[in-house]
């Protein structure tokens, strides 16, 4: 007996399980709520903790003399200078809590100069490095007028290239994508898998001539869906409400939805393999944090890489969310053209490449 | 029935899991139109039974025809011509009746009227309704629903009338006698000797993997007395069930 019967389509039960699965996400509460208001919360902080100059306060003793030419001329850099003046108690008071950078009191030098008296902290390096530059600047340019250099042997012109001023959304912005993308691929995906597991609805269907890479297929397309969802709304808000800076407009915005396309297929693979490897929710909980977590905190989400320790750097550069955030980051924040994401997509390539063939190779599916 | 091809022909099937043998070299047929029950106690072998013949397990030996197409060889055909009911599997908990069955209709690639099929079950009132806020009886009876979608030729139903109540439970039985009348054979497990008794034109008795005997349920008895066998009868012309029923009623329970 050599039938041969007609292969079952598919294509209507992609279709229908994909829209099925995102169904069942948009009514789910946690699902929206942990997607669609959980990042905006997120980038609401960001845009408003963003939004600090780097002025230096400099603080000038009410009882100091305040008519020297340091002084003078402290209170016209007003670009990058905020002068406060107040009683020395309160401007030390300040200066502990790190809201004053240095306390100046000029008093006049033996010999007819001014000796310049720079209080500063050890509770903020950051800071004192600030106003000792400010200061040292300001010192040496007096001291060439009061000698009466008009032409200074040495002089230096400065040029600036055309530059904006980087805040903490811009960085902070692509990482909530990042994050938004890898979460609903690995933590939608897993929980999601799972459920359909251990309630029999994939035995049940199964029994039907939908095939399994299909089921999986729509799976991730409908994954895809809620996450580019999620890239949008974040732009958008960004965008409109925290002024992100979209270098190149409509065009980055365009490839930024390219990009999330290929973190959500790549980080699709980790969720198959923690759904596949997992029996139940109480597996798959540790297995889920140990690949998220390290990500969330290691690939330069929120905060940058280069303040982690040297030898934690080359692993944290090369996990698959760092590399999907360097991306990201390559087309905004640094304005670069889209080919030179593709170091950073050929990483998070490989990575993904891997946790297919092991999900493919483990994959239970009751 | 006449003497067509049978629509189950299962010849020498084992099923091992290591060195456990769920299933012990069972042969039987199926007959056309009919209602077939496989009866037997939890772990006999029933449930692993059925999910070979509905290609959700690989036989170990042996061979299944179902509908004239081998399981083993043509599982994907096998699936497009039959209905499967599970032992206690549910569905996605987000979506309603209507939606659900235009899912299995897309999954089987063909369309349906899902009002129509809610019908055959009496839920219609519950088209929008999502399938995890039913109660049991509804949800067996969705369940059913389900397993007519593609019009198969056989529909298999694994302990249908576990957890019911007695209600629910005779509401089932014609349901499923319903659908029989349309012509669809039905292969049911179940442990409960009267569904046994009500339902089925033929039944095979399982025991340990084995199928212990074969035959109509009124001949089984006979054979039995046959043989001798007298049961103590305390004449009782009414059970506690019939007591319980006359007191609440023989009307559905579902809300």
């Amino acid at each position: 007996m050599s039938k041969n019967y007609k292969k079952p389509g598919q294509y209507r039960a992609y279709l229908w399980l994909t829209y099925s699965s995102l169904r069942a996400q948009t009514r789910n509460p946690a699902t929206f709520f942990f997607g669609f208001i959980f990042p905006i919360v997120f980038i609401s902080i960001f845009g408003v903790i963003g939004g600090g100059t780097s002025k230096v306060t400099v603080g000038i003793p009410n009882d100091a003399d305040q008519n020297n030419p340091v002084v003078q001329t402290l209170q016209k850099q007003s670009a990058y200078i905020t002068v406060q003046k107040d009683s020395e108690v309160n401007l030390e008071k300040n200066l502990k809590q790190g809201k004053v950078a240095g306390i100046v009191r000029v008093v006049p030098s033996a010999h007819g100069g001014y000796t310049v008296n720079l209080l500063t902290s050890s509770a903020n390096a950051v800071q004192t490095a600030q106003v000792q530059g400010v200061m040292q600047g300001l010192i040496d340019k007096e001291n060439l007028v009061l000698s009466g250099v008009t032409t200074p042997p040495i002089t230096m012109t400065q040029k600036e290239i055309a530059g904006r001023q980087v805040r903490y959304i811009d960085f902070a912005l692509p990482g909530q994508i990042g994050f938004s993308i890898l979460s609903t691929a690995i933590f939608g995906t897993v929980f999601g898998l799972i459920f359909l597991k251990k309630a029999l609805v994939l035995k049940r269907m199964f029994a039907t001539p939908t095939k399994a890479l299909t089921i999986l297929l729509s799976q991730g397309t409908s994954r895809l869906i809620v996450a580019l969802a999620q890239t949008i709304l974040i732009l958008i808000v960004g965008v409109v409400v925290f002024k992100f800076y979209l270098p190149h407009g409509l065009q980055t915005f365009i490839e930024l939805i390219i990009l999330s396309t290929f973190g959500l297929v790549a980080f699709l693979g980790f969720g198959y393999l923690i759904a596949g490897l997992s029996n139940d929710e109480n597996a798959a909980s540790p297995l889920t944090n140990l690949i998220t977590l390290p990500q969330f905190l290691l690939s330069g989400t929120f905060f940058p890489t280069d303040n982690l320790p040297k030898w934690l750097q080359p692993i944290a550069n090369n996990l698959p969310l760092s590399y999907f955030n360097m991306a990201v980051r390559k087309i905004t924040t640094e304005g670069g053209a889209f080919h030179e994401t593709y170091p950073y997509l050929l990483g998070l390539f490989i990575w993904s490449a891997v946790m297919y063939i092991l999900a493919s190779r483990t994959f239970k599916w009751q | 029935m006449t003497a067509k091809e049978p629509i189950i022909k299962v010849t020498n099937l084992q099923k091992k899991f290591g060195d456990f043998t769920a299933v012990d070299h069972i042969s039987f047929e199926v007959k056309e139109g009919e209602v077939f029950g496989i009866l037997g106690p939890n772990g006999a072998g029933k449930t692993t039974t059925l999910e070979i013949i509905e290609t959700l397990q690989k036989a170990t030996d042996g061979e299944v025809i179902v509908d004239g197409v081998n399981v083993a060889e043509h599982p994907w055909e096998v699936k497009s011509r039959i209905g499967v009911q599970l032992q206690q599997a549910s569905f996605y908990p987000e979506l309603s009746l209507v939606e659900l069955l235009n899912m299995f209709a897309a999954m089987y690639d063909i369309r349906i009227n899902p009002m129509e099929m809610l019908k055959k079950v009496q839920l219609e009132d519950k088209a929008k309704a999502f399938a995890n806020k039913l109660s049991g009886g509804q949800r067996q009876r969705f369940s059913i629903a389900t397993t007519l979608v593609n019009n198969p030729r056989v529909i298999f139903l694994d302990e249908p009338t576990t957890g019911l109540d007695p209600q629910a439970r005779i509401n089932l039985w014609e349901m499923v006698r319903e659908i029989n009348k349309t012509g669809t054979t039905i292969v049911l497990t179940t442990h409960y000797m009267e569904e046994a008794e009500q339902l089925c034109d033929r039944l095979a008795i399982m025991d340990h993997g084995k199928i212990v005997k074969i035959g109509t349920p009124q001949k089984m008895i006979d054979e039995l007395l046959a043989s001798g066998f007298k049961k103590e009868i305390k004449p009782q012309p009414a059970t506690l069930e019939d007591v319980f029923l006359h007191l609440t009623g023989r009307s559905l329970r579902d809300e």
